[in-house]
């Protein structure tokens, strides 16, 4: 097992007139080389929840478990456990503070300890991971680079640290549909290449029903739904009360299915759905 | 960093809460102006009674008031050592060298300390119950009658506001891109000096940038409405003060006298 949660309980600022319990009792583990889309509305946890992953966050009760040891135990390193897990917030572009792509990107990987031409070799493995070319980019500054560009630059900085489990929150947050498509492609890819373990937090379920392999759904600081996307779509009604709507392609195949029983709903491309569809209409 | 009270307001629905602002405003100065005219420890104790009777009623949890004298530690130390060791007169109660602590020193050094922290406190029992917007509205209707002067009321009303306003989020931001470059191995607790200066840059540029970015907006958003401050400008929240207000007023001044007059 590579994260396991233990009844995580996060409280934020406990023992004032502001507390607010974000976490409730959450247990999950996760695999080595899987994609897990964890999902929620605002304020349901989510991006509270992957904090922890990587030790940013020290749970008020409950452990989490990387390797089977205990991240808060004594001799445990957490800078160790940031170079494994690597966790890349929302609007990451904001993070970016270098003259240049090339010194941004490197950051993380400098601060492993590494220098020379291996810093060379990070950036470019980064970069071109995330599409971009590395001479082209290398040398300009960070600033003067389109939204797009901007996100995957700092995406790249955290790529280039050879991280095994990546954390994205909203990676396509306040994105256009092209650079949305592009950048889900990117995940997809180098979780393929790469064998990464990818973990998507968002609230737009089409992002993760065609990646993700399981996905888990919070709501109010609980973890309310688990498992593959195709099982959990199926409790359509539960996800509408949590305030959540299913991708539209679920929702269509959902409704055709009404009148033609036999009609799969597991699918989550649009071209898979219009065969599926197709076939039926064709059968009569 | 998360650790700075001083103008944290503290929701609640005491009377101290619910008091007009410019009559807290008004009190505020004649109580600091009374903490200067005090001339002995029987003085301020009675002083402190008051405070504190005011302190508790308003239902300020005690962490508060301890959390609110930590930024002026230093202060306080320095004003000590200083009265301990520089200021003569009375008897010598120990000597080292050219150093000496004497009677008058222990006196003035304990008398401005409480001075100190006394006034701190009665500062925080303003700005604890009263909320920022509040707040600059009585600062605004006290500047009034210094516009002749060319005391442009309205606009640093404004800018208070707007500066308080974005303390929060500021710091929240500034805990986002500090977890951010924590996630990519930067070490903001260890080394010496200039490396940890040197550690900050990764989070002041994206902070600075992004303050000046919001900065940027908020005025574009307040040109868009159509703001102009200063004159003629009506307020959609009127401040009203009851006759409770008064009598709180009444009472503060009358304490102070009654402090003052009485040699105390």
């Amino acid at each position: 097992m590579l994260i396991e949660t233990r009844k995580l309980t996060h409280t934020y600022m406990p023992g004032t007139p502001f507390q607010v319990e974000a976490l409730k009792d959450v247990s999950l583990k996760i695999r080595r080389g899987e994609f897990i889309g964890i999902i929620g509305e605002t304020g349901s946890g989510k991006s509270t929840l992957v904090q922890h992953f990587n030790g940013l966050l020290k749970p008020s009760a409950g452990e989490i478990l990387f390797k089977g040891r205990n991240i808060w135990g004594a001799e445990f390193n957490l800078r160790k456990l940031r170079s494994h897990v690597a966790l890349l917030f929302q609007f990451p572009e904001q993070q970016l503070f270098e003259e240049t792509v090339w010194k941004d990107v490197v950051f993380g990987p400098r601060n492993l300890g590494l220098s020379g031409e291996e810093l060379d070799k990070r950036a470019r493995y980064g970069l071109e991971l995330v599409g971009l070319d590395y001479e082209a980019y290398r040398e300009r500054s960070p600033f003067n680079l389109s939204g797009g560009e901007k996100r995957r630059v700092a995406l790249a900085g955290v790529l280039a640290m050879k991280p095994e489990v990546i954390i994205l929150d909203e990676p396509t947050a306040g994105m256009d549909p092209v650079g949305r498509r592009n950048l889900m492609q990117q995940i997809e890819k180098m979780h393929k290449e790469e064998n990464l373990t990818v973990i998507l937090v968002t609230h737009n379920m089409e992002d993760v029903s065609y990646l993700a392999e399981k996905i888990y759904i919070f709501s109010h600081g609980k973890m309310v739904l688990q498992g593959a996307p195709a099982e959990v779509f199926k409790s359509a009604t539960a996800l509408e009360e949590i305030g959540l709507n299913l991708p539209p392609l679920t929702d269509l195949l959902l409704k055709l299915k009404e009148k033609k029983q036999e009609m799969r709903t597991d699918l989550f491309s649009v071209e898979e759905a219009a065969c599926e569809i197709l076939y039926h209409f064709k059968k009569g | 960093m998360r650790s700075i009270t001083l103008g944290h307001y503290l929701p609640g629905d005491s009377l101290l809460h619910r008091m007009d602002p410019r009559i807290k405003l008004l009190s505020l100065f004649i109580l600091i102006a009374a903490l200067f005219l005090i001339k002995t420890f029987l003085g301020f104790a009675i002083f402190c009674v008051f405070v504190l009777i005011v302190f508790f009623n308003a239902g300020l949890p005690w962490r508060y008031f301890l959390r609110g004298l930590k930024p002026i530690f230093y202060i306080v130390f320095f004003t000590i050592t200083l009265h301990f060791l520089f200021t003569k007169g009375g008897r010598v109660y120990w000597h080292w060298g050219p150093l000496t602590v004497e009677e008058a020193g222990i006196y003035m050094g304990s008398f401005m300390t409480i001075r100190l922290v006394l006034l701190v406190i009665t500062t925080l029992l303003i700005t604890l119950t009263t909320s920022p917007i509040a707040f600059a509205d009585g600062i605004e209707f006290l500047l009034r009658p210094f516009r002749r002067l060319g005391v442009p009321g309205h606009e640093i009303a404004m800018m208070m506001t707007i500066a308080l306003r974005f303390i929060p989020t500021l710091m929240e931001e500034g805990v986002k891109i500090r977890n951010a470059q924590m996630a990519r191995g930067a070490d903001f607790e260890t080394g010496n000096v200039f490396l940890r200066a040197r550690s900050l840059v990764p989070l002041l540029v994206p902070l600075f940038i992004s303050a000046f970015r919001r900065a940027d907006e908020l005025a574009l958003a307040m040109e868009a409405r159509c703001y102009r401050g200063g004159e003629n400008r009506t307020k959609m929240r009127q401040l009203e003060a009851t006759p409770l207000d008064y009598w709180g007023l009444v009472a503060v001044a009358g304490f102070t006298l009654a402090l003052v007059c009485c040699g105390a």
